[in-house]
């Protein structure tokens, strides 16, 4: 089990406020292990953020609830206390927010910021070791070491996230989650970084959380991947086996919703209907009034069903009561 | 940022020979004939009057006028009051100190105290402190400052008689050194603490709004993921971006405790210009008003080149 470095159990996230209750991520089930590379995928509003802020545990108190458990390292983030998260707060476990573009301060240089950062686990450094490392990972994501010295505003977007990055990777972290970080990237700039990140991965003995909504990044650069459907994991595997043969019906709409991978040109199709509105509990399977599958059980909740070569899939085409 | 600095300056520059262009085209579209009245209501030589207006350069073209008249303006020469038959100049200078001092008191009180009431109250949102500071700044945002002004004298004066409520100084006394300071500090409790409290709301809302606003802000999420301590990240993040927006209401609300001083000079017989305004304005003594409200445009002109620069220097964004 030491292999083991994420192990989320029957997670749930909801956002509570005056008037209702928000189910943003039910009864989560998955694990990592070391040198994988996870890609959570799913149309917008799925709560793929939401997963990744609550296991970080960057959601206000006041106003989410979050049950089930978390284990990281053998330390389970849903209860451990405040002090216990910081010691493994950007030491072990960093961030690259989708809204990199925000990710710094205006009016602090990037060069302060690094510092202030890397000053929180490492309090003796002095500028100029960090200056080194800090212009090392600039390489890596492609910048000039002149960057280090000018505010954000100074920067385009792109270059931005590439900052943001180069932060993220600052200690070494074993587990580096990146929420739609090369998003605001050209396709030739994504790729290299991209490979950049899976040969430090190598390198750093370091495991990675991908979200996106873009197939071809988790092709390229993850080895399982997660299809999340309003706030559920529909199905889970090995890259290899669910993008050469999807089996949950949302998924096989997700790929035929992409441009095919190997470059054949197909009509592109997309998903009938809308997400639910994911503050009323519902009884059946969450995607039935989209699934052209759809039969009579499906007015039942799904089971998580387990196939081979550690993949599931949360339907009831594959298995249970017909 | 030198390039902005010079860009500031030459604009200030600009906006202070507007005000200096405005106040003598007031002088020159107000009613009457200054020839007429050297010469007298009786007589009417054509002769005399070519001689008088070559003497004053009032056959002169406008524009040549202006810069003469900027030309005395410069050299402190603002005229001569028809009221007191003194040099405006003279009079300004006189009560000018008195209404810096009682201006900058009040405006930098306000500020350090409205803003740490701001900021105490978005870190504690919603708790008991949040509400009452929010109460007290609404209650105090609804009173008209004179009357303010009276409540505190009949309280601190007429019911409690521990401060004084007229002038600067005690008349009857003559005070030197460390007990005329005193003294002052004493006489500028009360309008003091009345433009304070009539301020304060304003420093309050932008402080409280401003922080609370750069607390949710994504850079603040970063650093809260980094297990950077909150007091850090409060320190250093929140507060200096929090701050900037507090730095413009400075400039405004300097400009306004100065053209809106005087009502509260009045109420407590502050000898400061804002008396020679009312004054002014009672007994149409138009020459001292031109010259007090000259003296008033500079003045903001110059806060404003002030509070910008110091703006730039906290805001990297702005120097452009
Ligand atoms: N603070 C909040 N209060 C209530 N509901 C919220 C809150 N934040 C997000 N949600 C809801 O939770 C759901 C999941 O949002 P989330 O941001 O996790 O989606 P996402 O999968 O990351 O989408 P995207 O791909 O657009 O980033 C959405 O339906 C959203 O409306
Ligand atoms: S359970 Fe039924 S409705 Fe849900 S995805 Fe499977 S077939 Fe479609
Ligand atoms: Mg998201």
């Amino acid at each position: 089990m030491d292999n083991v470095i994420l192990d989320v159990r029957n997670f749930n996230v909801t956002y509570v406020n005056k008037y209702k209750k928000v189910y943003a991520v039910k009864d989560a089930n998955f694990s990592i292990n070391r040198g994988d590379s996870l890609g959570i995928v799913g149309e917008s509003g799925s709560g793929k953020s939401t997963m990744a802020m609550a296991l970080l545990r960057l959601l206000p108190e006041k106003s989410t609830e979050i049950s089930g458990s978390a284990y990281f390292l053998g330390k389970d983030l849903v209860k451990l206390s405040e002090e216990e998260l910081k010691k493994l707060r950007w030491k072990e476990l960093s961030v690259v927010f989708q809204k990199s573009m925000n990710s710094l301060s205006p009016v602090h240089r990037i060069r302060t910021q690094v510092e202030d950062i890397y000053r929180v686990h490492n309090p003796k450094a002095t500028r100029e070791e960090i200056a080194e490392r800090f212009i090392h990972l600039l390489k890596l994501v492609n910048l000039s070491d002149r960057v280090y010295n000018l505010y954000p505003h100074e920067l385009s977007g792109g270059m931005l996230q590439r900052v943001s990055i180069a932060i993220s990777l600052i200690n070494n972290p074993k587990l580096l989650i990146m929420d739609e970080a090369t998003t605001a990237l050209d396709v030739v700039t994504q790729g290299q970084i991209l490979d950049e990140v899976v040969k430090m991965e190598k390198e750093m003995d370091m495991t990675r959380i991908m979200i996106t909504h873009d197939m071809s990044v988790v092709a390229t650069s993850c080895n399982k991947v997660a299809v999340m459907y309003a706030g559920e994991i529909m199905e889970l595997g090995y890259v290899k086996d669910v993008l050469k043969k999807p089996m949950h019906p949302y998924t096989k709409g997700l790929m035929a919703s992409f441009p095919s991978l190997k470059g054949k040109k197909e009509k592109l199709q997309s998903i009938g209907g809308f997400l639910p509105d994911l503050s009323k509990k519902y009884e059946g399977c969450i995607f039935a009034p989209r699934c052209s599958s759809a039969m009579d059980i499906c007015q039942k909740k799904p089971p998580v069903i387990e196939m081979e070569n550690g993949r599931t899939v949360r339907c009831h085409l594959y298995g249970g009561e017909r | 940022m030198k390039r902005y600095l010079f860009k500031r300056l030459l604009t200030g520059l600009l906006t202070i020979v507007i005000a200096f262009v405005i106040n003598f085209l007031i002088i020159n579209l107000a009613p009457g004939d200054p020839i007429k009245t050297l010469m007298g209501k009786e007589s009417d030589d054509p002769v005399l009057r070519a001689a008088l207006e070559e003497k004053y350069g009032l056959n002169k073209p406008l524009h040549i006028q202006f810069f003469s008249y900027l030309k005395t303006a410069m050299r402190g020469d603002l005229g001569i009051s028809i009221i007191y038959n003194r040099p405006v100049a003279d009079m300004i200078a006189e009560k000018l100190p008195a209404t810096i001092l009682l201006v900058l008191t009040s405006g930098v009180l306000s500020l350090i105290i409205g803003t740490a009431m701001g900021i105490v109250a978005a870190r504690k949102e919603g708790t008991f402190i949040d509400v009452l500071f929010s109460g007290f700044s609404y209650i105090l945002n609804s009173m008209p400052s004179f009357w303010l002004g009276l409540m505190l004298i009949i309280i601190f004066s007429t019911v409690l008689n521990i401060l004084p409520t007229y002038g600067m100084t005690d008349a009857r006394a003559s005070y030197t050194g460390m007990a005329y300071v005193l003294d002052v500090i004493k006489h500028m409790i009360l309008p003091v603490g009345t433009l304070v409290l009539i301020e304060i709301p304003m420093y309050y809302r932008i402080a409280k709004s401003s922080v609370l606003q750069v607390t949710n802000e994504d850079y603040i999420l970063t650093l809260r993921a980094t297990g950077m301590s909150e007091k850090k990240i409060f320190n250093k993040y929140i507060f200096r971006n929090a701050i900037l927006p507090t730095v413009t209401i400075f400039g405004i609300s300097l400009a306004y405790l100065i053209t809106g001083v005087s009502l509260i000079e009045t109420v407590f017989a502050w000898p400061g210009t804002g008396r020679l305004v009312l004054t002014a304005i009672n007994q149409r003594d138009y020459p001292t008003l031109i010259g007090i409200y000259l003296i008033m445009s500079v003045s903001i002109a110059v806060v404003m080149i002030v509070v910008d620069i110091v703006y730039a220097i906290l805001d990297p964004r702005i120097r452009y």
